[in-house]
């Protein structure tokens, strides 16, 4: 029995308590880090090679069409050099898109983090008694973005929406509430809605962190006379803060890349008051017809993202002390 | 620092999420639309379709005719089209079963697309290098382009030479760009009418408008008896767009617009302003319901303000009339009437021809993409093709199923068909018009397209002026026209 514990490590490559117990040669050692590569190629190799096929090669790709102009389906692609960049530096459309974006991103930031850790907290501090709760308040991040457009376009009508029905009943006379209608009050009701179908996911990514907090701080904070609110802003929310961190970063690109809610409520309009990078980036490439140029947006809106992205890790995580 | 670079690392993962979540798109859409493929030979024949496929006698009656004869070899055709449901889903498949059941060596491969992401999909299929050998298609600015880029044969020669139903001339004429046949219509036309309340004009003792004015006074008496006078639904834009190309044809027919059209005229000269001022009067007049652009047609709001006695009357395509019809037969039959948009008066008395009816005479076209490696056309697969969208697609059979669903084929003699009063009115302004402006959201080239849309959007908030819709416009087309 004793051998065979032996022998086993050797001929599969999995280190034991035994083997490593044990004193090696350098052969030994040797077959082992070979063995460990090659159990290490055989297992990144499936990922590397989806990686390097749906999401290199597809960025590659869009850099190199955003120098042609191509409509998408031709087989003629004629090579402009750097104009669609020069376009998309002075498109005033994209950067009001853009502007749109950072709008939401900021909102996003700020209404959803806030009031999904706010639920956690409640949730966390009540425990069993609000399980209910915590099932109901998940429900719209289960909801698919389409169903979600469908239920709030109908919801957000003038014609007998939930808003100008309730409008109409306080004002006692009938009354239409324009909200996804009109601009600028379009973008901002949408950002509610996305606020509805995200803040569930940072509530729970919130309770997650508070069931990470080892029961000992808790006890010791107990023992050492800290009240409940003390251990609450002293203790609990400081520990969550690297969560807070990447929930931001989340938010943060995903409101930079938004796309499907959008498309399905607003489709971008009214008069484009509700145009993101993404929706603007679509229209171009599939339905006019212009994919040379959506690929530059595509390709502008990657350099965006990255760079937001990085400067706020840099700001942020960067001071990570924890 | 190996955290840090975790972080990094982890945040550039997330954005190339974006767009791997872009490049899939079109990939997920395919997988997860409600696609159906169903391949059509005269085995399945049978169980494909639940059309009548028995009558063949009274099916495409190919004995005698003119028609290019077909291989006998083993062919397959891919056909692409968005007939997902019944109706429409039973009359293809129904039609293709009477294709392969007199050609067994033929097999169709029937692909039905969901109508939401159909151009998309068509575009990433043509990008990809697999176009359809059959697709169908609206006509319009995407039909030329799809020609231009090379995945349209010319149908000119064939049509010329071979037998086919006798499509109206303004079918054919939205079926061809550059003086070349493109596609082969089906499906059937639409009009654009007011369909209106009879019920409400009635109880406020008004009747149907033959000019604006009398629309406008109309309108008013409308808006004391507390009606809305028009329901719109004007999220996509193109809806709001039917009131604006009308005003544009009845105060200049189609003079102005294909002036702009080709920027010898321009889109900011008087009918385009007229149209513009117009709506926006009857805007702020409370013609319309409020909050237009938040009003979707796809979930039929613009319906619900007619079926709820809200509103008395709606500019819209025909097929709203089986929309209608299927909620609601009953309340249909009773309360609802159609009148042509009303004529302009003075243009009327300065020679304009009041008779120019906005709407689709191609409805749907079928166009070929049927090529050789090497270039040449596959001309084996376009015959093929040929006789299937001409003797069986457009048959006896198949335009019996579309009047008895209150469509008109495109195709003369039809105009007395329909049995629904209000579809012979229709018939008979669409068969009698002198020319059908297709609708500008399709006509026009794509970007053009994207702007209107906008700037209809812009025209019901009042956020523009009619100036700037026209000079927008301009902008937009002269681009398209520069290259």
């Amino acid at each position: 029995m004793t051998n065979n514990t032996a022998v086993c490590p050797r001929l599969t490559g999995r280190p034991s308590g035994k083997v490593m117990g044990m004193k090696e040669t350098n052969g030994l050692a040797k077959v082992r880090a070979r063995s460990t590569a090659i159990a290490a190629t055989v297992f990144l190799l499936p990922t590397v090679l989806l990686m390097i096929v749906y999401m290199v090669y597809p960025i590659i790709d869009t850099f190199i069409i955003s120098v042609y102009k191509w409509n998408g389906i031709s087989s003629d692609r004629i090579f402009i050099g750097l104009q669609n960049w020069q376009t998309l530096v002075t498109d005033s459309q994209f950067w009001t898109a853009f502007s749109h974006n950072v709008i939401v991103m900021v909102c996003s930031i700020v209404l959803q983090i806030p009031i999904g850790m706010l639920l956690a907290t409640f949730l966390d501090a009540t425990g069993k008694k609000t399980n209910l709760f915590k099932v109901v308040w998940f429900f719209p991040y289960l909801m698919s973005s389409v169903a979600i457009a469908f239920l709030f376009t109908y919801a957000l009508a003038t014609n007998g929406g939930m808003v100008s029905a309730l409008a109409s009943i306080f004002t006692g006379k009938k009354t239409a509430v324009d909200l996804l209608g009109s601009n600028p009050q379009a973008l901002y009701t949408v950002i509610g809605v996305m606020a509805w179908q995200f803040t569930p996911f940072y509530m729970v990514y919130f309770i997650a962190g508070y069931g990470n907090i080892d029961t000992s701080i808790y006890e010791a904070a107990v023992i050492d006379g800290a009240t409940r609110k003390q251990y609450l802003f002293k203790i609990a929310i400081p520990l969550l803060k690297p969560i807070f961190k990447t929930a931001c970063t989340m938010s943060l690109i995903g409101s930079l890349k938004y796309f499907d809610l959008i498309w399905n409520l607003t489709g971008g309009g009214p008069n484009g008051g509700t145009e993101l990078m993404a929706t603007y980036m679509y229209k171009l490439s599939f339905n006019q017809f212009n994919m040379g140029y959506g690929s530059c947006v595509a390709a502008g809106m990657f350099i965006l993202i990255t760079a937001i992205a990085l400067l706020f890790q840099k700001i942020f995580v960067v001071k990570e002390d924890y | 620092m190996k955290r840090k670079l975790l972080a990094l690392l982890l945040a550039m993962s997330m954005v190339v999420g974006a767009f791997a979540g872009c490049s899939g798109d079109s990939g997920k859409s395919s997988s997860t639309a409600d696609t159906s493929t169903s391949s059509t030979t005269d085995e399945s024949g049978d169980t494909a379709s639940d059309a009548d496929t028995s009558s063949d006698a009274e099916a495409g009656n190919t004995s005698d005719a003119n028609i290019p004869e077909l291989t006998s070899d083993p062919l397959t055709i891919v056909l692409w089209d968005i007939s997902t449901e019944d109706p429409h889903k039973s009359m293809m498949e129904g039609a293709v079963a009477r294709f392969t059941e007199a050609y067994p060596n033929i097999t169709v491969e029937q692909l039905h697309q969901q109508n939401d992401n159909y151009k998309q999909q068509l575009i990433v299929a043509m990008s990809s290098g697999q176009c359809p050998d059959m697709y169908m298609h609206w006509g319009g600015g995407p039909m030329n382009e799809y020609y231009e880029s090379g995945f349209v044969n010319d149908l000119t020669e064939m049509y010329n030479t071979y037998d086919h139903p006798d499509f109206i001339e303004a079918a054919i004429a939205q079926a061809s760009y550059n003086d070349m046949i493109l596609a082969i219509p089906y499906g059937g036309l639409s009009g654009c009418d007011f369909f209106y309340n009879k019920s409400i004009f009635a109880e406020v003792g008004v009747e149907v408008p033959e000019t604006i004015e009398e629309l406008e006074a109309v309108c008013d008496k409308l808006l004391e008896a507390g009606y809305t006078p028009f329901s719109l639904a004007n999220s996509p834009g193109w809806t709001g767009s039917m009131y604006y190309m009308y005003l544009v044809a009845r105060h200049s027919g189609n003079d102005e617009f294909n002036a702009a059209y080709t920027q010898e005229g321009s889109f900011t000269s008087d009918a385009f302003i007229y149209a513009g001022e117009k709506i926006q009067d009857w805007v702020q007049k409370g013609y319309f319901v409020e909050g237009v652009n938040s009003l979707s047609p796809d979930d039929s709001q613009d319906l619900a303000l007619m079926y709820d006695g809200t509103c008395a009357m709606m500019l819209h395509g025909s097929w709203v009339t089986s929309n209608m019809q299927t909620d609601n037969a009953e309340w249909y039959s009773e309360n609802i009437g159609v009148f042509r948009f009303p004529e302009d008066s003075e243009a009327a008395a300065a020679g304009v021809p009041q008779d120019v009816e906005v709407g689709t005479a191609i409805g749907n076209g079928l166009s070929f993409n049927c090529w050789n490696d090497d270039g040449s056309v596959d001309q084996t697969k376009l015959d093929a093709g040929y006789v299937l969208a001409t003797q069986y697609i457009n048959d006896d059979i198949y335009n019996q199923q579309q009047i008895d669903r209150i469509t008109i084929p495109s195709i003369e003699g039809f105009d007395t068909a329909v049995e629904d009063p209000n579809m012979q009115v229709v018939a008979e302004v669409f068969f009698n018009a002198s020319n059908v402006q297709l609708w500008y959201d399709q006509y026009l080239p794509a970007n053009v397209t994207e702007v209107h849309k906008d700037c209809m959007n812009a025209l019901y908030a009042l956020e523009i002026t009619p100036e700037e819709i026209g000079q927008k416009h301009d902008a937009a087309m002269q681009e398209y026209l520069n290259g």
